[in-house]
């Protein structure tokens, strides 16, 4: 869900743009407090991870394709939804300007559909499930399917504002393609999860820790 | 339990790994995005199957246009996949080093 420049006008993209700093700054007081020597590993191949999953279209049918987003895995790996604003700016910046994916005025838009929706709804989905169900993964995955589908109905409303899409066929559309994106984006989640445990439980966020030993 | 540096090490070969599969495997149809615009525009039905020569962007208004350097995540049309690769490997990396940059430009801002 990538926003091209053409689809937002200038002033509507500005806005976007003032509300994605906002919590960018957020982010980065986030990041100041929270990331030690130990950390810093885990986001960098975090981010590496999911930028390279990002390129990968996988097809979900009804002639359209789709990739993981990455801003849940992020938030309920590093246990703060600023940790998936912190990752998917710099992930949009360079695929923006080295890659052509996703526009530089609309840049803002994206940063604050997959990095700050996409991590807060990943972040307290997860949270609120895991008190439920107890279980990590299932709450991971279904916490991650939240968080590729709200940020896609954010996007089909914010292309109503911008008077590219119409709302009801904009919201049908995006919501449709999203909800069966999101599966993917709700079983590589877990999986990664999974794998990370495994692989440094003492790097993983403690909330998922515990309730997994 | 993985030290530090076989965890970094193993984390950047599984990216490679799934980028580079990624230039061979993945979908050429649209994105959830771009096949809705397809669909407001009319060139494409909700459940239907992309048309061969859709353009999503031709719903967009805007007039800003930036060339990016390897648009598409890849070079030359001759280089073909060799591009994609190429693309893709760069991206990952340069991902990882402006990350951990920042990460540690962050925490060095907290001392001073």
């Amino acid at each position: 869900m990538h926003i091209p420049d053409a689809f937002i006008p200038l002033p509507q993209a500005a806005v976007y743009w003032i509300a994605a700093i906002i919590f960018l700054a957020l982010a980065i007081r986030w990041a100041r407090s929270e990331l030690n020597e130990d950390k810093i590993p885990l986001i960098a191949v975090l981010a590496a991870g999911i930028f390279a999953l990002q390129s990968f279209n996988l097809p979900v049918s009804m002639g359209t394709s789709g990739h993981l987003v990455g801003g849940a895995l992020a938030a309920i790996v590093l246990g703060s939804p600023f940790a998936a604003v912190f990752i998917l700016t710099l992930v949009l910046i360079i695929q923006g300007f080295i890659f052509g994916d996703g526009g530089i005025t609309v840049m803002g838009a994206n940063i604050l559909n997959m990095g700050v929706i996409g991590g807060f709804v990943g972040y307290y989905s997860f949270q609120g499930l895991l008190k439920i169900l107890k279980n990590p993964y299932i709450s991971s995955a279904v916490a991650a399917w939240l968080a590729c589908l709200i940020p896609s109905l954010a996007c089909a409303v914010e292309m109503y504002v911008a008077g590219t899409f119409p709302l009801v066929p904009g919201l049908v559309a995006m919501g449709l393609y999203h909800a069966i994106i999101g599966v993917i984006e709700g079983i590589v989640t877990a999986v990664i999860i999974y794998v990370l445990l495994m692989a440094r439980p003492d790097l993983v966020e403690t909330s998922v820790g515990v309730a997994s030993a | 339990m993985m030290d530090n540096k076989t965890f970094i090490i193993a984390g950047i070969l599984i990216s490679l790994f799934i980028g580079i599969m990624a230039v061979f495997l993945a979908s050429g149809d649209p994105d959830g995005l771009e096949s809705s615009a397809l669909v407001i525009s009319g060139q494409k039905t909700l459940t239907g199957l992309a048309p061969e020569d859709g353009d999503p962007e031709a719903i967009g208004t805007g007039s800003f246009s930036y060339t990016s350097p390897m648009p598409d995540y890849s070079l030359d049309e001759e280089m073909g996949s060799m591009g994609g690769i190429i693309a893709i490997v760069a991206g990952t990396l340069i991902t990882l080093l402006v990350v951990m940059g920042a990460s540690y430009a962050v925490r060095l801002s907290k001392n001073t």
